[in-house]
């Protein structure tokens, strides 16, 4: 446990003197917060509660996917992990320092949004914090799977374009923050199947958002929360 | 207890001259290609035992099997007694380890990793002992993109000694290093040998082999084509590097 803490510490220190890191992780969902929740441009956007889901969601993707997966990539690509091997920390251990470290930098953020959004309008009082608490979990899983998974096989620029790239699309068209059935009927049926699309909306009824969530769509969520870290451990390779 | 020569690193000199580090038919393949075949050979506390060999002999995978970092397609390696493959916390606390490719972050500071690594491995050394007695003491705030190649060895080299090593794995320390470095990572590893550690020391440096190795182990295409002492080998005026070309081929 002592060799897990010190480790998630380390990993803390890195990223809070990263930049890029906190650009992903901070600037970029604070400011699609304040400017979807202050530009009324989302069509039909169900308002402050289906951004601050949105946002949520992003910020998962952000940390789980984007920040870790390009972080380990270049570890891997830079033999960090190998070295790190060798130590009695192990992989293991560092598996769990890692995965410590992603839990705290998205608690930080939820509580960095939420405090924003409760500027902004948004009220916490109709949320069911236990769905919120699953919806981020199972989130977290799908999304450091799909980016560890990509971080394990390729090559580090590669990766680092390949998860940005992913980011990208997920946020465009992958139903976070424009609705699935808003979304043009031929990327409905794609962006459905999506883990993005999944939380978003498991975060927006959540959160006290107008509807209900489908068990299909808890479905998608816990499937990807299965088959992409499954995948991860498949694939990944430690040494690049 | 010792202290390493200026390094105020304490280490146990017990049992020196017993074998630290027995390879037996060690084979490792990538793909179809052979890279290690065959190799055995042993290794004892209170010795540098140099491996020697050209570009792709086998002497980074044979080291990093013996770290416990590549997987192997046959043999056995014993490491301090403990069979490597199912290496637990408590043995990898007692290896330092120094990578060919350093194996460090570009945006760590030198005295936050060593500081790091010094808690991970728990054996109570001091990082600030350690980046002073490398020759960081004035660059422990710079970080590994920062520092100049010599210093990135250097930066490496500390990691492996913030183990407090009973058995120090070093891949190429002097590699890019100038005069002064070198003197001083000389002087580093005659004073783990001093205190019983058991260094394996990679190098493609001949007269720095033959300075501080007391045992070599030649590869060449992944078999051993010499283990024998240095002082054996270089007798009658002989040079290291003589008898590697000649074994060599």
């Amino acid at each position: 446990m002592r060799m897990v803490v010190a480790q998630l510490r380390f990993e803390l220190g890195m990223l809070v003197r990263n930049y890029e890191q906190l650009l992903l992780v901070v600037a970029i969902p604070v400011g699609v917060l304040l400017f979807f929740g202050n530009v009324d441009v989302l069509p039909d956007s169900g308002g402050i509660d289906r951004v601050v889901a949105a946002v949520l969601a992003l910020s998962v993707m952000s940390t789980a996917m984007v920040s870790t997966g390009i972080a380990t990539g270049f570890e891997r690509s830079y033999h960090v992990l190998k070295r790190l091997g060798a130590t009695p920390l192990g992989r293991t251990r560092l598996v769990w320092a890692k995965a410590g470290a992603v839990a705290v930098v998205e608690l930080v953020q939820a509580v960095l949004l939420l405090a924003i959004a409760s500027t902004m309008g948004w009220s916490p009082t109709a949320s069911s914090w236990w769905r919120v608490v699953a919806a981020m979990l199972l989130g977290t899983a799908a999304f450091a799977g799909i980016g560890l998974t990509l971080a394990g096989r390729l090559r580090a620029e590669v990766n680092l374009a390949a998860q940005n790239g992913l980011y990208l699309l997920l946020i465009s068209v992958g139903g976070v923050i424009v609705p699935v059935d808003e979304l043009p009927a031929a990327m409905q049926d794609v962006a459905g199947v999506l883990p993005s699309a999944a939380l978003a909306d498991v975060l927006h009824t959540s959160l006290g958002g107008v509807g209900d969530t489908t068990p299909g769509t808890w479905l998608v969520l816990v499937a990807w929360a299965i088959i992409a870290p499954l995948g991860a451990a498949r694939l990944f390779r430690f040494d690049g | 207890m010792f202290v390493v020569e200026g390094a105020g690193i304490p280490v146990h000199a017990e049992g020196s001259g017993a074998t630290a580090l027995e390879v037996r038919d060690l084979v490792i393949r990538y793909g179809d290609v052979v890279a290690v075949d065959s190799v055995s050979f042993t290794a004892r506390r209170g010795e540098v035992t140099v491996i020697l060999g050209r570009n792709g002999a086998g002497k980074t995978s044979t080291i990093e099997a013996c770290e416990g970092l590549r997987r192997v397609d046959g043999g056995s390696i014993r490491v301090l007694g403990v069979d490597v493959s199912k290496a637990e916390a408590s043995l990898r606390a007692r290896m330092g380890v120094m990578l060919q490719d350093g194996g460090i972050p570009p945006n760590a500071r030198v005295d936050r990793l060593v500081a790091h690594y010094c808690l991970l491995h728990g054996r109570g050394t001091d990082a600030d002992e350690i980046i002073r007695m490398v020759g960081l003491g004035s660059r422990s705030h710079s970080t590994w993109r920062r520092l100049s190649g010599g210093e990135r060895q250097r930066f490496s080299l500390a990691l492996a000694l913030a183990a407090r090593p009973d058995i120090a794995f070093l891949d190429e320390p002097t590699a890019g290093i100038d005069f002064d470095g070198r003197e001083t990572i000389r002087s580093i590893i005659a004073g783990l040998v001093r205190t019983g550690c058991c260094v394996i020391l990679a190098t493609h440096d001949l007269d720095e082999a033959e300075r501080v190795g007391h045992r070599a182990v030649v590869l060449h295409r992944g078999r051993v084509v010499l283990d024998d002492a240095i002082a054996a080998v270089c007798r009658n005026g002989r040079r290291l590097e003589d008898v590697v070309r000649e074994v060599t081929g």
